[in-house]
Protein backbone atom coordinates (compact mmCIF):
# COMPACT_ATOMS: atom_id res chain seq x y z
CA UNK A 1 0.00 0.00 0.00
CA UNK A 2 2.67 2.47 1.09
CA UNK A 3 4.80 1.21 -1.82
CA UNK A 4 2.07 2.02 -4.34
CA UNK A 5 1.62 5.52 -2.93
CA UNK A 6 5.34 6.12 -2.92
CA UNK A 7 5.47 5.05 -6.55
CA UNK A 8 2.74 7.57 -7.41
CA UNK A 9 4.60 10.35 -5.64
CA UNK A 10 7.81 9.38 -7.39
CA UNK A 11 6.10 9.41 -10.79
CA UNK A 12 4.51 12.76 -9.99
CA UNK A 13 7.80 14.40 -8.98
CA UNK A 14 9.79 12.99 -11.89
CA UNK A 15 7.08 14.07 -14.36
CA UNK A 16 7.19 17.56 -12.85
CA UNK A 17 10.97 17.63 -13.08
CA UNK A 18 10.87 16.66 -16.76
CA UNK A 19 8.13 19.11 -17.67
CA UNK A 20 9.85 21.86 -15.67
CA UNK A 21 13.10 21.27 -17.57
CA UNK A 22 11.21 21.36 -20.87
CA UNK A 23 9.43 24.63 -19.98
CA UNK A 24 12.71 26.13 -18.86
CA UNK A 25 14.37 25.09 -22.10
CA UNK A 26 11.73 26.89 -24.16
CA UNK A 27 11.68 29.85 -21.79
CA UNK A 28 8.05 29.35 -20.92
CA UNK A 29 6.24 29.50 -17.62
CA UNK A 30 6.33 26.20 -15.75
CA UNK A 31 2.77 26.52 -14.46
CA UNK A 32 0.88 25.42 -17.61
CA UNK A 33 3.44 22.64 -17.98
CA UNK A 34 2.78 21.33 -14.47
CA UNK A 35 -0.97 21.36 -15.09
CA UNK A 36 -0.54 19.59 -18.43
CA UNK A 37 1.65 17.00 -16.74
CA UNK A 38 -1.11 16.31 -14.24
CA UNK A 39 -3.71 15.96 -16.99
CA UNK A 40 -1.46 13.60 -18.94
CA UNK A 41 -0.75 11.08 -16.18
CA UNK A 42 -4.04 11.57 -14.34
CA UNK A 43 -7.19 9.46 -14.26
CA UNK A 44 -9.05 11.30 -17.05
CA UNK A 45 -8.55 11.35 -20.82
CA UNK A 46 -6.17 11.10 -22.54
CA UNK A 47 -5.55 7.84 -20.71
CA UNK A 48 -3.51 6.24 -23.45
CA UNK A 49 -1.52 7.04 -26.56
CA UNK A 50 -1.35 4.26 -29.16
CA UNK A 51 -2.36 1.64 -26.64
CA UNK A 52 0.25 2.65 -24.08
CA UNK A 53 -1.39 3.60 -20.84
CA UNK A 54 -0.54 7.06 -19.55
CA UNK A 55 -2.61 6.59 -16.46
CA UNK A 56 0.12 6.58 -13.89
CA UNK A 57 -1.29 8.53 -11.02
CA UNK A 58 -4.76 8.49 -9.56
CA UNK A 59 -6.04 11.64 -7.91
CA UNK A 60 -4.69 10.47 -4.61
CA UNK A 61 -5.50 12.10 -1.34
CA UNK A 62 -1.80 12.48 -0.69
CA UNK A 63 -1.01 14.51 -3.80
CA UNK A 64 -3.87 16.90 -3.19
CA UNK A 65 -2.84 17.34 0.46
CA UNK A 66 0.70 18.24 -0.59
CA UNK A 67 -0.91 20.59 -3.12
CA UNK A 68 -2.75 22.25 -0.22
CA UNK A 69 0.63 22.89 1.39
CA UNK A 70 1.54 24.59 -1.88
CA UNK A 71 -1.46 26.91 -1.60
CA UNK A 72 -0.61 27.71 2.00
CA UNK A 73 3.01 28.54 1.22
CA UNK A 74 2.09 30.59 -1.90
CA UNK A 75 -0.19 32.79 0.17
CA UNK A 76 2.22 32.81 3.10
CA UNK A 77 4.82 34.39 0.82
CA UNK A 78 2.28 36.86 -0.45
CA UNK A 79 1.75 37.97 3.14
CA UNK A 80 5.48 37.98 3.76
CA UNK A 81 6.07 40.48 0.98
CA UNK A 82 3.10 42.56 2.02
CA UNK A 83 4.39 45.85 3.36
CA UNK A 84 1.95 48.23 5.00
CA UNK A 85 4.50 51.06 4.93
CA UNK A 86 4.91 50.88 1.16
CA UNK A 87 1.15 50.73 0.76
CA UNK A 88 0.50 53.80 2.85
CA UNK A 89 3.34 55.73 1.22
CA UNK A 90 1.92 55.08 -2.26
CA UNK A 91 -1.76 54.91 -1.42
CA UNK A 92 -2.99 57.43 -4.00
CA UNK A 93 -1.02 55.88 -6.79
CA UNK A 94 -1.90 52.33 -5.81
CA UNK A 95 -5.56 53.24 -5.49
CA UNK A 96 -5.58 54.61 -9.04
CA UNK A 97 -3.72 51.69 -10.63
CA UNK A 98 -5.52 49.06 -8.60
CA UNK A 99 -8.88 50.75 -9.10
CA UNK A 100 -8.57 50.79 -12.89
CA UNK A 101 -7.46 47.17 -12.88
CA UNK A 102 -10.21 46.02 -10.52
CA UNK A 103 -13.07 47.93 -12.09
CA UNK A 104 -12.37 47.15 -15.76
CA UNK A 105 -11.52 43.48 -15.31
CA UNK A 106 -14.07 42.95 -12.57
CA UNK A 107 -16.93 44.35 -14.66
CA UNK A 108 -15.91 42.17 -17.58
CA UNK A 109 -15.89 39.10 -15.31
CA UNK A 110 -19.35 39.90 -13.98
CA UNK A 111 -20.67 40.42 -17.51
CA UNK A 112 -19.25 37.13 -18.78
CA UNK A 113 -20.59 35.20 -15.79
CA UNK A 114 -24.01 36.82 -16.17
CA UNK A 115 -24.31 36.27 -19.93
CA UNK A 116 -23.37 32.62 -19.56
CA UNK A 117 -26.15 32.15 -17.05
CA UNK A 118 -24.26 31.61 -13.82
CA UNK A 119 -25.88 32.45 -10.51
CA UNK A 120 -24.46 34.88 -7.98
CA UNK A 121 -21.83 32.49 -6.58
CA UNK A 122 -20.77 31.44 -10.10
CA UNK A 123 -20.46 35.06 -11.23
CA UNK A 124 -18.35 35.95 -8.18
CA UNK A 125 -16.05 32.98 -8.76
CA UNK A 126 -15.60 33.66 -12.49
CA UNK A 127 -14.97 37.34 -11.80
CA UNK A 128 -12.22 36.41 -9.36
CA UNK A 129 -10.66 33.96 -11.81
CA UNK A 130 -10.46 36.43 -14.70
CA UNK A 131 -9.54 39.44 -12.56
CA UNK A 132 -6.43 38.26 -10.81
CA UNK A 133 -3.10 38.22 -12.65
CA UNK A 134 -0.40 35.76 -11.76
CA UNK A 135 2.34 37.23 -9.56
CA UNK A 136 4.51 34.15 -10.02
CA UNK A 137 4.41 34.05 -13.83
CA UNK A 138 4.63 37.80 -14.32
CA UNK A 139 7.52 38.33 -11.92
CA UNK A 140 9.43 35.52 -13.60
CA UNK A 141 8.71 36.87 -17.09
CA UNK A 142 9.75 40.40 -16.12
CA UNK A 143 13.02 39.02 -14.80
CA UNK A 144 13.64 37.01 -17.97
CA UNK A 145 12.79 39.92 -20.26
CA UNK A 146 15.00 42.33 -18.33
CA UNK A 147 12.11 44.72 -17.69
CA UNK A 148 12.75 44.84 -13.96
CA UNK A 149 15.03 47.84 -14.35
CA UNK A 150 12.51 49.69 -16.54
CA UNK A 151 9.80 52.04 -15.27
CA UNK A 152 6.94 49.86 -16.57
CA UNK A 153 7.83 47.15 -14.06
CA UNK A 154 7.02 49.56 -11.22
CA UNK A 155 3.47 49.96 -12.50
CA UNK A 156 3.06 46.25 -13.20
CA UNK A 157 4.36 45.18 -9.78
CA UNK A 158 2.36 47.89 -7.99
CA UNK A 159 -0.80 46.61 -9.67
CA UNK A 160 0.06 43.10 -8.52
CA UNK A 161 0.49 44.36 -4.96
CA UNK A 162 -3.04 45.78 -4.99
CA UNK A 163 -4.40 42.57 -6.52
CA UNK A 164 -2.74 40.59 -3.74
CA UNK A 165 -4.66 42.54 -1.12
CA UNK A 166 -7.90 42.33 -3.05
CA UNK A 167 -7.50 38.59 -3.43
CA UNK A 168 -6.88 38.12 0.30
CA UNK A 169 -10.13 39.91 1.13
CA UNK A 170 -11.91 38.18 -1.77
CA UNK A 171 -10.84 34.71 -0.65
CA UNK A 172 -11.88 35.45 2.91
CA UNK A 173 -15.39 36.40 1.84
CA UNK A 174 -15.87 33.92 -0.98
CA UNK A 175 -14.52 30.91 0.87
CA UNK A 176 -16.91 31.69 3.67
CA UNK A 177 -19.74 31.88 1.12
CA UNK A 178 -18.77 28.67 -0.66
CA UNK A 179 -17.74 26.66 2.39
CA UNK A 180 -20.64 27.99 4.44
CA UNK A 181 -23.13 27.12 1.71
CA UNK A 182 -26.69 26.60 2.83
CA UNK A 183 -28.92 29.46 3.81
CA UNK A 184 -28.11 33.13 3.79
CA UNK A 185 -28.04 33.19 7.59
CA UNK A 186 -25.55 30.34 7.69
CA UNK A 187 -23.36 32.02 5.12
CA UNK A 188 -23.45 35.28 7.04
CA UNK A 189 -22.53 33.42 10.20
CA UNK A 190 -19.50 31.88 8.47
CA UNK A 191 -18.43 35.25 7.10
CA UNK A 192 -18.63 36.80 10.57
CA UNK A 193 -16.73 33.88 12.06
CA UNK A 194 -14.11 34.18 9.34
CA UNK A 195 -13.58 37.86 9.98
CA UNK A 196 -13.31 37.44 13.75
CA UNK A 197 -10.66 34.79 13.24
CA UNK A 198 -8.79 36.85 10.64
CA UNK A 199 -9.00 39.99 12.76
CA UNK A 200 -7.40 38.07 15.63
CA UNK A 201 -4.64 36.86 13.31
CA UNK A 202 -4.11 40.36 11.94
CA UNK A 203 -3.89 41.78 15.45
CA UNK A 204 -1.21 39.26 16.40
CA UNK A 205 0.61 39.99 13.14
CA UNK A 206 0.46 43.73 13.71
CA UNK A 207 1.23 43.91 17.41
CA UNK A 208 3.47 40.93 17.90
CA UNK A 209 6.46 41.74 15.69
CA UNK A 210 9.06 41.78 18.48
CA UNK A 211 7.60 38.74 20.16
CA UNK A 212 7.39 36.78 16.90
CA UNK A 213 10.95 37.67 16.08
CA UNK A 214 12.15 36.29 19.40
CA UNK A 215 10.15 33.07 19.18
CA UNK A 216 11.24 32.22 15.65
CA UNK A 217 14.85 33.38 15.65
CA UNK A 218 16.54 30.04 16.26
CA UNK A 219 20.05 29.14 15.21
CA UNK A 220 19.82 25.90 13.22
CA UNK A 221 18.19 26.34 9.80
CA UNK A 222 16.36 23.07 10.18
CA UNK A 223 14.54 24.16 13.35
CA UNK A 224 13.83 27.54 11.84
CA UNK A 225 12.17 26.09 8.73
CA UNK A 226 10.18 23.62 10.82
CA UNK A 227 8.82 26.38 13.04
CA UNK A 228 7.83 28.65 10.16
CA UNK A 229 6.21 25.97 8.01
CA UNK A 230 4.69 24.25 11.01
CA UNK A 231 2.95 27.39 12.23
CA UNK A 232 1.75 28.38 8.74
CA UNK A 233 0.26 24.94 8.07
CA UNK A 234 -1.24 24.51 11.54
CA UNK A 235 -2.97 27.90 11.51
CA UNK A 236 -4.16 27.22 7.94
CA UNK A 237 -5.64 23.91 9.06
CA UNK A 238 -7.34 25.43 12.11
CA UNK A 239 -8.79 28.12 9.86
CA UNK A 240 -10.15 25.54 7.44
CA UNK A 241 -11.79 23.57 10.24
CA UNK A 242 -13.83 26.60 11.30
CA UNK A 243 -14.80 27.50 7.74
CA UNK A 244 -12.11 30.10 6.94
CA UNK A 245 -9.95 29.80 3.83
CA UNK A 246 -6.60 28.24 4.79
CA UNK A 247 -5.03 30.39 2.07
CA UNK A 248 -6.16 33.63 3.69
CA UNK A 249 -5.05 32.46 7.11
CA UNK A 250 -1.63 31.69 5.64
CA UNK A 251 -1.56 35.18 4.13
CA UNK A 252 -2.00 36.70 7.58
CA UNK A 253 0.62 34.40 9.08
CA UNK A 254 2.92 35.70 6.35
CA UNK A 255 2.17 39.34 7.20
CA UNK A 256 3.15 38.61 10.80
CA UNK A 257 6.69 38.07 9.56
CA UNK A 258 6.76 40.92 7.06
CA UNK A 259 8.00 43.46 9.62
CA UNK A 260 10.58 41.22 11.25
CA UNK A 261 14.26 40.76 10.47
CA UNK A 262 13.57 37.13 9.65
CA UNK A 263 12.22 37.90 6.22
CA UNK A 264 15.44 37.32 4.29
CA UNK A 265 16.12 34.05 6.04
CA UNK A 266 12.61 32.87 5.23
CA UNK A 267 12.96 33.91 1.58
CA UNK A 268 16.22 32.05 1.42
CA UNK A 269 15.24 28.84 3.19
CA UNK A 270 11.53 28.38 2.57
CA UNK A 271 11.30 29.41 -1.10
CA UNK A 272 12.52 26.03 -2.42
CA UNK A 273 9.92 24.30 -0.26
CA UNK A 274 7.18 26.60 -1.58
CA UNK A 275 8.25 25.95 -5.16
CA UNK A 276 8.12 22.18 -4.83
CA UNK A 277 4.76 22.18 -3.03
CA UNK A 278 3.33 24.71 -5.48
CA UNK A 279 4.43 22.49 -8.37
CA UNK A 280 2.53 19.61 -6.78
CA UNK A 281 -0.48 21.91 -6.37
CA UNK A 282 -0.53 22.70 -10.12
CA UNK A 283 -0.02 19.02 -10.82
CA UNK A 284 -2.95 18.03 -8.61
CA UNK A 285 -5.10 20.58 -10.46
CA UNK A 286 -4.14 18.81 -13.68
CA UNK A 287 -4.94 15.42 -12.15
CA UNK A 288 -8.47 16.44 -11.29
CA UNK A 289 -9.08 18.02 -14.69
CA UNK A 290 -11.28 16.20 -17.15
CA UNK A 291 -10.55 17.60 -20.60
CA UNK A 292 -14.04 16.61 -21.77
CA UNK A 293 -15.52 19.04 -19.25
CA UNK A 294 -13.06 21.72 -20.38
CA UNK A 295 -14.20 21.11 -23.97
CA UNK A 296 -17.76 21.52 -22.72
CA UNK A 297 -17.02 25.09 -21.65
CA UNK A 298 -15.11 25.90 -24.85
CA UNK A 299 -17.33 28.81 -25.84
CA UNK A 300 -17.15 30.38 -22.38
CA UNK A 301 -13.40 29.86 -22.50
CA UNK A 302 -13.00 31.49 -25.90
CA UNK A 303 -15.10 34.51 -24.97
CA UNK A 304 -13.35 34.94 -21.64
CA UNK A 305 -9.87 34.66 -23.17
CA UNK A 306 -10.56 37.29 -25.82
CA UNK A 307 -12.45 39.78 -23.69
CA UNK A 308 -10.32 39.60 -20.55
CA UNK A 309 -7.09 39.82 -22.53
CA UNK A 310 -8.59 43.01 -23.93
CA UNK A 311 -9.55 44.44 -20.55
CA UNK A 312 -6.12 43.71 -19.03
CA UNK A 313 -4.43 45.39 -22.00
CA UNK A 314 -6.70 48.41 -21.62
CA UNK A 315 -6.51 48.70 -17.83
CA UNK A 316 -2.74 48.21 -17.95
CA UNK A 317 -2.34 50.79 -20.70
CA UNK A 318 -4.51 53.27 -18.80
CA UNK A 319 -2.51 52.65 -15.60
CA UNK A 320 0.72 53.32 -17.47
CA UNK A 321 -0.71 56.56 -18.82
CA UNK A 322 -1.92 57.67 -15.39
CA UNK A 323 1.58 57.07 -14.12
CA UNK A 324 2.97 59.19 -16.96
CA UNK A 325 4.58 56.46 -19.03
CA UNK A 326 5.03 56.61 -22.81
CA UNK A 327 2.75 54.76 -25.23
CA UNK A 328 5.22 51.91 -25.59
CA UNK A 329 5.74 51.46 -21.86
CA UNK A 330 2.02 51.73 -21.12
CA UNK A 331 1.37 49.05 -23.75
CA UNK A 332 3.95 46.90 -22.00
CA UNK A 333 2.15 47.34 -18.68
CA UNK A 334 -0.97 45.92 -20.30
CA UNK A 335 0.91 43.02 -21.86
CA UNK A 336 2.72 42.38 -18.61
CA UNK A 337 -0.50 41.86 -16.68
CA UNK A 338 -2.22 39.39 -19.03
CA UNK A 339 -0.89 36.16 -17.46
CA UNK A 340 -3.27 34.48 -15.02
CA UNK A 341 -2.13 31.60 -12.89
CA UNK A 342 -1.91 30.41 -9.31
CA UNK A 343 -4.62 32.58 -7.75
CA UNK A 344 -7.18 31.73 -10.42
CA UNK A 345 -6.46 28.09 -9.68
CA UNK A 346 -6.81 28.62 -5.93
CA UNK A 347 -10.25 30.07 -6.65
CA UNK A 348 -10.93 27.00 -8.81
CA UNK A 349 -10.01 24.70 -5.91
CA UNK A 350 -12.47 26.64 -3.82
CA UNK A 351 -15.12 26.28 -6.53
CA UNK A 352 -14.63 22.51 -6.60
CA UNK A 353 -15.86 22.34 -2.99
CA UNK A 354 -19.09 24.18 -3.81
CA UNK A 355 -22.41 22.52 -2.96
CA UNK A 356 -23.88 23.68 -6.28
CA UNK A 357 -23.24 20.95 -8.92
CA UNK A 358 -22.96 23.33 -11.91
CA UNK A 359 -20.27 25.35 -10.17
CA UNK A 360 -18.49 22.29 -8.84
CA UNK A 361 -18.29 20.78 -12.32
CA UNK A 362 -17.79 23.63 -14.74
CA UNK A 363 -15.98 26.44 -12.92
CA UNK A 364 -12.80 24.49 -12.08
CA UNK A 365 -12.63 23.11 -15.64
CA UNK A 366 -13.09 26.61 -17.00
CA UNK A 367 -10.37 27.94 -14.68
CA UNK A 368 -7.88 25.28 -15.75
CA UNK A 369 -8.48 25.88 -19.46
CA UNK A 370 -8.37 29.63 -18.91
CA UNK A 371 -5.11 29.54 -16.92
CA UNK A 372 -3.49 27.23 -19.50
CA UNK A 373 -4.24 29.72 -22.28
CA UNK A 374 -3.64 32.94 -20.34
CA UNK A 375 -0.37 31.84 -18.75
CA UNK A 376 1.05 30.94 -22.16
CA UNK A 377 -0.38 34.04 -23.80
CA UNK A 378 0.94 36.30 -21.03
CA UNK A 379 4.43 34.82 -21.21
CA UNK A 380 4.50 35.05 -25.01
CA UNK A 381 3.29 38.67 -25.01
CA UNK A 382 6.18 39.70 -22.78
CA UNK A 383 8.69 37.58 -24.68
CA UNK A 384 7.70 38.89 -28.12
CA UNK A 385 6.74 42.41 -27.04
CA UNK A 386 9.33 44.08 -29.27
CA UNK A 387 8.12 42.26 -32.38
CA UNK A 388 4.47 43.00 -31.58
CA UNK A 389 5.18 46.65 -30.82
CA UNK A 390 7.11 47.17 -34.03
CA UNK A 391 4.31 45.49 -36.05
CA UNK A 392 1.82 47.81 -34.36
CA UNK A 393 4.12 50.73 -35.06
CA UNK A 394 4.58 51.69 -31.40
CA UNK A 395 8.01 53.17 -30.90
CA UNK A 396 9.65 54.41 -27.74
CA UNK B 1 26.10 60.84 -5.58
CA UNK B 2 22.51 59.75 -5.25
CA UNK B 3 21.50 56.11 -4.84
CA UNK B 4 17.82 55.33 -5.26
CA UNK B 5 16.72 52.28 -3.37
CA UNK B 6 13.39 50.56 -3.93
CA UNK B 7 11.68 47.35 -2.92
CA UNK B 8 10.67 45.21 -5.85
CA UNK B 9 7.73 43.14 -4.59
CA UNK B 10 8.32 39.43 -5.01
CA UNK B 11 11.78 39.97 -6.44
CA UNK B 12 14.04 41.75 -4.00
CA UNK B 13 15.60 45.21 -4.08
CA UNK B 14 16.62 47.64 -6.77
CA UNK B 15 19.39 50.21 -6.50
CA UNK B 16 19.86 52.95 -9.06
CA UNK B 17 22.99 55.09 -9.10
CA UNK B 18 23.30 58.28 -11.12
CA UNK B 19 26.55 57.91 -12.99
CA UNK B 20 26.31 60.67 -15.56
CA UNK B 21 24.04 63.47 -16.69
CA UNK B 22 21.30 61.04 -17.60
CA UNK B 23 22.97 57.67 -17.32
CA UNK B 24 22.07 55.32 -14.53
CA UNK B 25 23.60 52.17 -13.18
CA UNK B 26 20.96 49.73 -11.92
CA UNK B 27 21.52 46.78 -9.63
CA UNK B 28 18.73 44.34 -8.86
CA UNK B 29 19.36 42.06 -5.90
CA UNK B 30 17.04 39.07 -5.98
CA UNK B 31 15.87 37.30 -2.85
CA UNK B 32 17.82 34.22 -3.91
CA UNK B 33 21.04 36.24 -3.93
CA UNK B 34 21.27 36.66 -7.68
CA UNK B 35 22.45 40.10 -8.82
CA UNK B 36 21.61 41.68 -12.14
CA UNK B 37 23.44 44.73 -13.41
CA UNK B 38 21.77 47.06 -15.89
CA UNK B 39 22.70 50.30 -17.56
CA UNK B 40 20.18 52.92 -18.55
CA UNK B 41 21.40 55.46 -21.06
CA UNK B 42 18.79 58.08 -20.34
CA UNK B 43 15.45 58.10 -18.51
CA UNK B 44 13.49 57.04 -21.61
CA UNK B 45 15.84 54.27 -22.64
CA UNK B 46 15.28 50.60 -21.99
CA UNK B 47 17.58 49.12 -19.44
CA UNK B 48 20.37 47.15 -21.01
CA UNK B 49 21.39 44.11 -19.02
CA UNK B 50 25.14 43.96 -18.61
CA UNK B 51 25.83 41.18 -16.15
CA UNK B 52 24.23 38.62 -13.93
CA UNK B 53 25.95 36.71 -11.19
CA UNK B 54 25.30 34.79 -7.98
CA UNK B 55 25.89 36.25 -4.52
CA UNK B 56 29.39 34.81 -4.08
CA UNK B 57 30.75 36.26 -7.31
CA UNK B 58 29.29 39.68 -6.57
CA UNK B 59 31.15 39.76 -3.25
CA UNK B 60 34.40 39.05 -5.09
CA UNK B 61 33.63 41.87 -7.50
CA UNK B 62 32.92 44.27 -4.68
CA UNK B 63 36.27 43.56 -3.01
CA UNK B 64 37.92 44.27 -6.35
CA UNK B 65 36.03 47.56 -6.70
CA UNK B 66 36.82 48.52 -3.14
CA UNK B 67 40.51 47.96 -3.78
CA UNK B 68 41.01 45.54 -0.93
CA UNK B 69 43.96 43.83 -2.62
CA UNK B 70 45.22 46.60 -4.84
CA UNK B 71 44.92 50.40 -4.77
CA UNK B 72 45.96 52.29 -7.86
CA UNK B 73 48.45 55.08 -6.99
CA UNK B 74 47.29 58.62 -7.08
CA UNK B 75 50.53 60.35 -8.13
CA UNK B 76 49.57 63.59 -6.40
CA UNK B 77 49.63 61.82 -3.11
CA UNK B 78 51.93 58.88 -3.28
CA UNK B 79 53.15 57.03 -0.29
CA UNK B 80 54.88 53.70 -0.23
CA UNK B 81 55.48 51.73 2.94
CA UNK B 82 59.09 50.93 3.93
CA UNK B 83 58.71 49.32 7.32
CA UNK B 84 57.69 52.15 9.64
CA UNK B 85 58.89 54.72 7.15
CA UNK B 86 57.14 55.73 3.97
CA UNK B 87 58.36 57.31 0.79
CA UNK B 88 56.76 60.51 -0.39
CA UNK B 89 57.25 62.92 -3.27
CA UNK B 90 57.38 66.51 -2.04
CA UNK B 91 57.55 69.41 -4.46
CA UNK B 92 59.36 72.61 -3.53
CA UNK B 93 56.92 75.45 -4.09
CA UNK B 94 58.08 78.69 -5.77
CA UNK B 95 57.69 80.64 -2.55
CA UNK B 96 59.45 78.09 -0.39
CA UNK B 97 61.80 79.83 2.09
CA UNK B 98 64.30 77.04 1.48
CA UNK B 99 64.55 77.52 -2.29
CA UNK B 100 68.11 78.44 -3.17
CA UNK B 101 69.59 76.91 -0.03
CA UNK B 102 71.79 73.84 0.02
CA UNK B 103 70.53 70.70 1.70
CA UNK B 104 73.14 71.20 4.42
CA UNK B 105 72.10 74.81 5.11
CA UNK B 106 68.45 73.90 5.18
CA UNK B 107 69.23 71.28 7.87
CA UNK B 108 66.49 69.07 6.49
CA UNK B 109 67.55 65.88 8.23
CA UNK B 110 68.54 67.50 11.49
CA UNK B 111 65.24 69.32 11.88
CA UNK B 112 62.81 66.67 10.67
CA UNK B 113 64.54 63.29 10.78
CA UNK B 114 63.51 62.57 7.17
CA UNK B 115 66.07 61.86 4.46
CA UNK B 116 66.10 63.12 0.90
CA UNK B 117 66.77 59.99 -1.17
CA UNK B 118 66.63 61.61 -4.59
CA UNK B 119 65.65 64.77 -6.39
CA UNK B 120 63.68 64.85 -9.57
CA UNK B 121 64.57 68.00 -11.48
CA UNK B 122 62.87 68.41 -14.83
CA UNK B 123 63.74 65.20 -16.66
CA UNK B 124 66.78 64.38 -14.53
CA UNK B 125 66.92 62.39 -11.36
CA UNK B 126 69.69 63.20 -8.89
CA UNK B 127 70.11 60.06 -6.82
CA UNK B 128 71.57 60.46 -3.29
CA UNK B 129 71.94 64.27 -3.47
CA UNK B 130 75.00 65.64 -1.68
CA UNK B 131 74.98 68.11 1.19
CA UNK B 132 75.93 70.97 -1.13
CA UNK B 133 73.11 70.33 -3.60
CA UNK B 134 71.06 73.51 -3.99
CA UNK B 135 67.28 73.18 -3.67
CA UNK B 136 65.41 74.80 -6.54
CA UNK B 137 61.73 75.72 -6.89
CA UNK B 138 59.96 72.94 -8.79
CA UNK B 139 62.29 70.23 -7.51
CA UNK B 140 60.48 67.09 -6.48
CA UNK B 141 62.18 65.56 -3.46
CA UNK B 142 61.85 61.85 -2.84
CA UNK B 143 61.69 61.75 0.94
CA UNK B 144 61.98 58.78 3.25
CA UNK B 145 60.74 58.99 6.80
CA UNK B 146 58.01 58.07 9.22
CA UNK B 147 54.65 59.72 8.95
CA UNK B 148 55.36 62.43 11.59
CA UNK B 149 58.76 63.07 9.98
CA UNK B 150 57.10 63.47 6.58
CA UNK B 151 54.65 65.88 8.08
CA UNK B 152 57.25 68.17 9.61
CA UNK B 153 59.35 67.88 6.42
CA UNK B 154 56.49 69.18 4.29
CA UNK B 155 55.87 71.94 6.77
CA UNK B 156 59.56 72.91 6.73
CA UNK B 157 59.61 73.08 2.92
CA UNK B 158 56.47 75.21 2.79
CA UNK B 159 56.89 77.52 5.76
CA UNK B 160 60.51 77.24 6.90
CA UNK B 161 59.35 75.87 10.25
CA UNK B 162 58.74 72.32 11.45
CA UNK B 163 55.74 73.40 13.54
CA UNK B 164 52.75 71.71 11.96
CA UNK B 165 49.43 73.32 12.41
CA UNK B 166 46.58 70.87 12.56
Amino acid sequence: MAGALLLEVGIALVTLALVGALAHRFRQSVIPGYIAAGILVGPYVPTEIGGISLRLVGNSEFVSTVGELGIILLLFFLGLEFNVGTLVANKTRLAKLGGLDLVLNGIMGVLIGYVFGFGVTGIILITGIVYISSSAIITKSLTDAGWLANPESDVILSTLVVEDIVIAVYLAVVSALVLGGGTFAEATMTVVQAFVFLAALAAVAYLGTDYIERIFDVGPDELFVLRIVGVAVLIGAIALSIGVSEAVAAFFVGTAFSETDLIERIEHLVTPLRDIFAAVFFFSIGLSTDLRVVAGVALLLLVAVILTTGTKLISGYASGRVYGLSTLRSTRVGMGLVARGEFSLIIATLASTSAIPVIRNTVPAFAVGYVLVMSLLGTLLIEYEDTISSVLGISP
Amino acid sequence: MVIYEADVPGVGKRYEVETGDTERFVVIVHHDGKREIFRRDHPDADAEKLFEFPAGVSREIVTALQGVDFQPLDLDDVDMPLGNAIMEWVEIPDDSPLAGETIQAAQLRQKTGATVAAIQREDDTLASPKADTVLQPGDILVVIGTRPEQKSFESLIKTGSTETSN
